[in-house]
């Protein structure tokens, strides 16, 4: 699971109001080699909770200097998109799981898969 | 109660089939749609894109300007999906873990047609629009009730699967082989790679049924669609009568020494006592025809044996309407049926009235297989559900209960119906 897909990621659990963002704990991250696309990171960065990132890659410790908050004219900024470029589509996390900020729920991660699924009475 | 059932229904015969069935799946014969591939084109560099129940991720690989991310309930499908180096999660389409309005486009490729009941169906196409940003747009494709040849005679159907070991599609040297995601490899090169496995074959219309492609006349297996009535139209959870074709003969069922192993449970066979609780809400099945006439790019050398036996069956049924057990075997008359090989009969009374006239009655099922060579095979005979969609039927829905979302397009794809909605905001005064 990259942290792009996390950003994206909620608790749905039945009557959880504020499921968003999920607590990471994992137990294997790797870091990858893609290709930067400086265009690419530059048009996912309006689409993200910048703050979810920033605090999903603390708790992986793999935060670096990221900011706290979105520098501004980042479009232009290559060092920074690089740095978003890494966290974003870099960084994954293999085994682990995913905790519903709310209801403590884990959501497991399994061979980069998250299992999403709920329990029959969970929905 | 409707909700349970609907439920488990799919537990049966959807997920628990695909469960079984993925290791076959992940083959070529299972291309991209053209239209559905231009959709992923036409986004803006930069889009998110969620295909809702990807299956294998036949649809991830396209457009690397592009940020996808896929799900589905099959674990070994996903599963395969992620050896290909993609971003995907196991969820349920009634339950999307996603925030709303994240997505810039969603995908729901023959996916809705498995849900049971309208309101399901419902519900999952306003869960996909949740996580659709306003402007965003998704694509909808449902299998269609009005194929080019024929038309199903019912909406709501159980498909057998049915892989042919022999057929060229099976081969391994055609499987996209697992990419190791631990190297150093970037994403786009994993995407580049799986792209020429999937050039090998044209964009065929064959959809998801692969056995189509067999070669042989022997292995030309006469595939045999069975209807049931909706969930959503039953009133009467009694139990109900089966009428029987006396024309026919079980003998026609058994097939020769060397094939049938008799009735070893195939995996699907273990759900006995689920299906038989289930299938007391559908009318036993009436045997159309062969599956061919869902996909319009096989040839069918034996057709002609379908209306023979889709004719009695039809005068049998209506003549009688006793409360004696029969099985599927009688109803499929003579028609060969090498996988499907011995059934449970099921035994009831009828206590409702069916009004236009069509036989009313309970199927108990229990399919079990006997391999047909030395290929390994998938065991039992697995029934896939599917509410086959009518004209229009998909734009209504949308249109009538998902007020979220404008119908921008809608048209006939091969075997499908297909409707391109576009998400918009709705002011609450």
């Amino acid at each position: 699971m990259k942290l792009l897909t996390h950003n994206m990621l909620t608790s749905h659990v039945k009557g959880v109001i504020k499921g968003y963002p999920l607590l990471i704990k994992a137990t294997e991250v790797k870091v990858n080699e893609v290709e930067f696309n400086p265009q690419f990171v530059s048009r996912m960065i309006p689409k993200l909770e910048w703050s979810a990132l920033v605090q999903a890659a603390e708790e992986l410790g793999q935060r670096q200097d990221l900011p706290s908050d979105l520098v501004p004219d980042y479009e232009t900024n290559e060092e920074f998109l690089k740095k978003v470029h890494r966290v974003l589509l870099e960084v994954e996390v293999v085994e682990g799981c995913l905790q519903c900020p709310e209801s403590g729920r884990e959501f497991p991660i399994s061979r980069g898969i998250p299992n999403m699924l709920l329990n029959e009475d969970e929905v | 109660m409707m909700e349970e059932a609907a439920s488990r229904l799919e537990r049966d015969h959807v997920h628990s089939v695909y469960d079984k069935i993925a290791p076959y799946f992940n083959d070529s014969r299972y291309k991209a749609w053209p239209k559905v591939r231009q959709f992923l084109l036409d986004l803006q560099p930069g889009s998110i894109v969620a295909d809702i129940g990807c299956g294998n991720g036949k649809y991830l690989h396209i457009n690397k300007e592009v940020f996808k991310l896929g799900c589905d309930v099959c674990r070994p499908l996903v599963d395969f999906a992620w050896s290909q180096g993609h971003e995907v999660q196991m969820c349920d389409g009634l339950h999307l873990p996603y925030r709303d309005g994240c997505f810039d486009a969603v995908l729901s490729i023959a996916v809705i047609h498995h849900l049971s009941t309208k309101e399901r169906r419902i519900r999952a196409i306003k869960e996909m629009a949740r996580t659709l940003r306003v402007g965003g747009r998704i694509m909808i494709y449902v299998w269609a009730m009005e194929q080019k040849r024929r038309k199903f005679e019912k909406q709501d159907i159980f498909v057998p699967w049915n892989p042919n070991p022999l057929s060229p599609s099976n081969s391994s040297g055609e499987r996209s082989k697992p990419r190791r995601r631990a190297t150093a490899q970037s994403v786009s090169e994993a995407i580049d790679n799986s792209d020429k496995h999937r050039k090998v074959r044209s964009t065929s219309s064959v959809a998801d049924e692969g056995e189509l492609t067999c070669s042989t006349p022997q292995q030309r297996t006469q595939r045999l669609w069975f209807f049931s009535r909706s969930l959503d139209s039953v009133f009467d959870f009694g139990s109900l009568a089966v009428s029987r074709s006396s024309s026919r003969d079980l003998s026609t069922l058994s097939s020769p020494p060397g094939e049938n192993t008799g009735n070893r449970a195939g995996v699907c066979g273990r759900r006995r006592g689920l299906i038989k609780q289930v299938s007391n809400f559908f009318s036993p099945p009436s045997v159309i025809g062969s599956e061919e006439d869902v996909f319009d790019s096989v040839t069918d050398g034996h057709k002609e044996q379908n209306s023979p036996g889709a004719n009695k069956n039809t005068a049998a049924d209506s003549s009688e309407n006793q409360s004696v057990p029969v099985s599927l075997a009688q109803e499929c008359g003579a028609l060969a049926l090498p996988d499907l090989v011995s059934f449970q009969k099921g035994h009831l009374t009828q206590s409702g009235d069916e009004s236009d006239g069509e036989p009313q009655g309970k199927e108990q099922l229990e399919s079990t297989r006997s391999p047909q060579g030395s290929e390994g095979q998938v065991e039992g005979s697995c029934l896939r559900y599917y509410h086959v969609f009518r004209e229009g039927e998909l734009a209504e829905l949308i249109e009538n209960h998902v007020e979220e979302l404008h119908v921008k397009h809608t048209y006939f794809d091969h075997a499908n119906w297909c409707v391109v909605a576009e998400k918009v905001q709705l002011w609450k005064i």
